[in-house]
């Protein structure tokens, strides 16, 4: 349980079956390597290879890509759940013979997605072109005409609009203008003049800001626009005609995920080879292994090749990275460790310490049955019906087991959908339900589950404080774990029923061992808790800060649980306005309709947002409240080289053979 | 109705109110934040998520605290009891704590948070650390709403 023990793995063996050993090591993905930088080792370069790999999965990838812009895939529910497919591994070898094969299709599909991105700018650019002309259609002459043998033309734009007569007035004698159209922004003109008045009309036009189309196009407007609309056309056929292409080898995408896993598969295990050390004709690897698996991987490679393996106890300076095992029970909550720290060398695993009250305390704060029965119903469907990955199971089986306690706790206060059975029995039958609260409900005495949160709270803790102790004396430091935890307990346990009597009737016989208590655990504290001080006013000073560091924290600590209650009324009190909103029509029939429409919208909403409430104060009293006991964490994840694939998955028997 | 009771009901309407916006600022500022690193990287989203929703506990307490109160004085759930004027101010009063504490406690832990979105940004795996920085700050709405409870629960009608 808890954290894996983790060994050193040495491992030397000749030259020629590296290859294979690394294989077979990336397939079972239990050792993590570490780079060799002993002594006269020599390294190998493998980053020729490696860049090789890279570039083909590139091509695989953005193959990919471009299927997905064609012929997307309609994800399913199990896509989004993030399952890979299974594939044996004979399968695998056949796949991997058709390696190139798969590129090829990748190439051409890449291909294809060039020609009709690169059809389709350009189809973009002459629709401008287009554009521009379509204001000189009127024009029916080339637009190269300069003039005749007497006469001169100008074909261009002034800025802001003319009208012919402005442009009479301001051209010279014997010019004349035709506004072939215009706007306000710009007059487009076809000026024509006498040879004499050219240069003069030139210099007019020039002071204008005349900006001349004429080009060598030898085509009118017209035509022009006719020939552009033509190429337009075919651009868009050969681009679709390349999507066409690419639409029809989307039956190759599951060759293609394929390939992309097969190369990250190579390009790992060269990646690996970059971390061995070579003398002329053998090999040494070394890593990390969980000390489970020593013996079975010892007998494989020893069974196949002929290699000498040795595991060490890792040295006490050493970044030894971290595996977690926990029971089925637990191990949900992985994920919420991991989301605080690694633990470190010193930590246990706080796993197993809140895997219990994470349960507890999730379902307290969402406190709904039928949100609850929700949680489980959905969670079990998913684990049963879709191939999961190992996180994502875990993930789900948390959010089951919550939402077993919320069912446990809903029942207890009467909740199920807020207040729906009441009111369906008093709207459609007449009928007053009761409580169907086991215990209380808590709107109807808060102060009662006020305290009992801040119970839970102290005994949440308390266990906290335990670990440390066990942690102290497991270190050989018994006296400092005896000294850090009793008076704390004392303290605590005594202050909780004077604590509890400002809220409540506390009776008289507690409220006297409390004061006891309280008062034994203050003197404990101020006496020992500056023990570490060598000085006797330090000593003294010592203990005082103790004792008010101890009383604002822990208070605050405590408090901070109310968020129990206040969370678990939240979620009853939007119920309950929910159903009510769904009950507001006099007709019955009316009534019924709104209801259900309401009582789906609604609860589906309140459930959403509290359950988002209920996960992150839980984890919050976990990491702040109960982490601060004992835990420091930032450990290492242990990250085995193994099988790194994103869309396919080695069926497990076959790993075993 | 009587004065005493409007009193009441305007401290109810301050808690669920002012903590409301303190809880609205705070979210709506850690969500611009968040934005940005979802923009460049969306596997980022459940993690700046959690940081967004922290500072929207002081809306629930406030609104917690409404509900207490109003249930207290009888308007749900029960038969409005009669208030004197100067129950409904002591009411008023105790609404207070949770109002302002939260209004402003919303808003800070809101700036907490969207700094820490930026720990979430560039050392994902230190996350939890971001977290528990913006948990400190609510800490206080939590001492702020106990002493409005206590307070609701223990002025006499």
């Amino acid at each position: 349980m808890a954290k894996l023990t983790m060994k050193k793995i040495e491992l030397a063996a000749p030259l020629t079956d590296s290859k294979k050993i690394i294989e077979l090591l990336q397939r079972r993905g239990v050792v993590e390597l570490c780079s060799n930088s002993e002594e006269g080792l020599e390294k190998t370069s493998v980053s020729a290879v490696t860049g090789e790999f890279e570039r083909f999965r590139n091509t695989a990838s953005q193959a990919l890509d471009a299927l997905e812009r064609y012929a997307p895939e309609k994800p399913g529910l199990s896509d989004l759940l993030g399952g890979r497919i299974e594939i044996e591994k004979h399968d695998f070898g056949k796949e991997a013979m058709q390696l190139e094969k798969i590129l090829n299709v990748a190439a051409e599909i890449n291909r294809c997605d060039k020609t009709a991105a690169d059809a389709q700018a350009e189809a973009a650019q002459l629709e401008v072109t287009c554009d521009t002309l379509r204001a000189w259609l009127p024009l029916d002459i080339p637009m190269n005409f300069r003039g005749t043998a007497a006469t001169t033309a100008f074909i261009g734009t002034l800025p802001v609009q003319y009208s012919e007569e402005q442009l009479t007035e301001l051209l010279p004698e014997g010019a004349s203008a035709e506004v072939i159209s215009g706007s306000k922004e710009q007059t487009n003109l076809f000026i024509i003049c006498a040879k004499e008045v050219a240069a003069e009309t030139e210099e007019v036009l020039r002071k204008n800001s005349f900006v001349s189309i004429a080009g060598t196009d030898k085509r009118t407007p017209a035509e022009a626009v006719e020939d552009y609309a033509k190429q337009r056309k075919e651009l868009l056929e050969k681009a679709k005609a390349a999507g066409e292409t690419i639409e029809s080898l989307a039956e190759k995408r599951k060759e293609l995920r394929f390939a992309v896993d097969y190369l990250t598969m190579r390009k790992d295990k060269y990646d690996a080879l970059n971390a061995l050390g070579f003398t002329g004709s053998t090999f040494i690897l070394t890593g990390y292994i969980p000390e489970k698996y020593t013996e079975s991987i010892r007998k494989e490679i020893e069974s196949r090749y002929t290699a000498a393996i040795t595991f060490t106890d890792p040295g006490e300076d050493e970044d030894v990275p971290v595996l977690l095992e926990n029971s089925r029970f637990s191990s949900p909550v992985e994920g919420i460790t991991k989301m605080y720290a690694m633990p470190s060398r010193a930590d246990v695993d706080p796993t197993p310490v809140m895997s219990f009250f994470y349960y507890l305390l999730f379902g307290m704060m969402l406190s709904d049955a039928g949100y609850g029965l929700v949680m489980v119903i959905g969670t079990v469907i998913a684990l049963k019906k879709f191939k999961l990955e190992e996180s994502m199971r875990k993930t789900l089986t948390m959010f089951r087991n919550c939402g077993i306690s919320t069912v446990f706790w809903g029942t207890l206060f009467g909740s199920w959908f807020g207040d729906i059975v009441q009111v369906v029995g008093r709207e459609f039958f007449g009928k007053e339900g009761g409580s169907l609260a086991l215990w209380f409900e808590p709107i109807a005495d808060p102060i009662k589950l006020l305290l009992f949160s801040f119970g839970i709270g102290i005994l949440h803790l308390f266990l906290g404080v335990a670990v440390a102790f066990k942690m102290s004396w497991d270190k050989g430091k018994k006296l400092d774990a005896i000294l850090d935890a009793v008076p704390i307990y004392l303290f605590i346990t005594g202050v909780a029923p004077l604590g509890a009597s400002i809220l409540s009737e506390v009776p008289a016989p507690l409220m006297k061992i409390g004061t006891y208590m309280t008062v034994a655990g203050v003197v404990l504290l101020l006496l020992t808790a500056g023990r570490t001080s060598k000085s006797i006013p330090g000593k003294l000073f010592g203990g005082l800060y103790a004792l008010y560091n101890t009383a604002t924290g822990w208070l605050s600590d405590i408090l901070s649980y109310s968020r129990l209650l206040a969370l678990g009324l939240a979620t009853g009190s939007i119920a309950g306005v929910v159903n009510l909103i769904g009950t507001m029509p006099e007709n019955k029939i009316v009534k019924l309709v709104l209801l259900i429409v309401v009582f789906i919208v609604g609860h589906t909403a309140n459930l959403a947002i509290n359950l988002l409430g209920a996960y992150v104060h839980t984890d919050r009293l976990q990491f702040v409240e109960l982490f601060s006991k004992f835990y420091t964490g930032g450990g290492r994840e242990f990250e085995p080289l193994t099988v790194n694939t994103q869309y396919i998955k080695f069926k497990e028997e076959n790993i075993n053979d | 109705m009587t004065n005493g009771m409007v009193l009441a009901i305007i401290g109810a309407a301050l808690a669920a109110l002012l903590a409301g916006i303190g809880s609205a600022k705070g979210v709506g500022l850690v969500g611009e934040a968040a934005s940005g690193v979802v923009s460049v990287d969306p596997s980022k989203f459940s993690k700046v998520l959690i940081l967004e929703l922290l500072p929207g506990t002081q809306g629930l307490y406030g609104l917690l605290t409404a509900i207490l109160l109003l249930s207290r004085i009888g308007i749900i759930g029960g038969s409005p009891v009669s208030l004197t004027t100067e129950q409904g101010i002591a009411f008023l009063v105790a609404s207070l704590p949770i109002a302002i504490v939260g209004l402003i406690s919303g808003m800070v832990q809101g700036k907490t948070a969207a700094a820490g979105v930026g720990i979430t940004a560039k050392k994902p795996d230190h996350n939890g650390k971001a977290i528990i920085m913006a948990a400190m700050v609510e800490t206080y709405a939590i001492l702020a709403l106990l002493i409005s409870i206590l307070m609701i629960y223990n002025i006499a009608v």
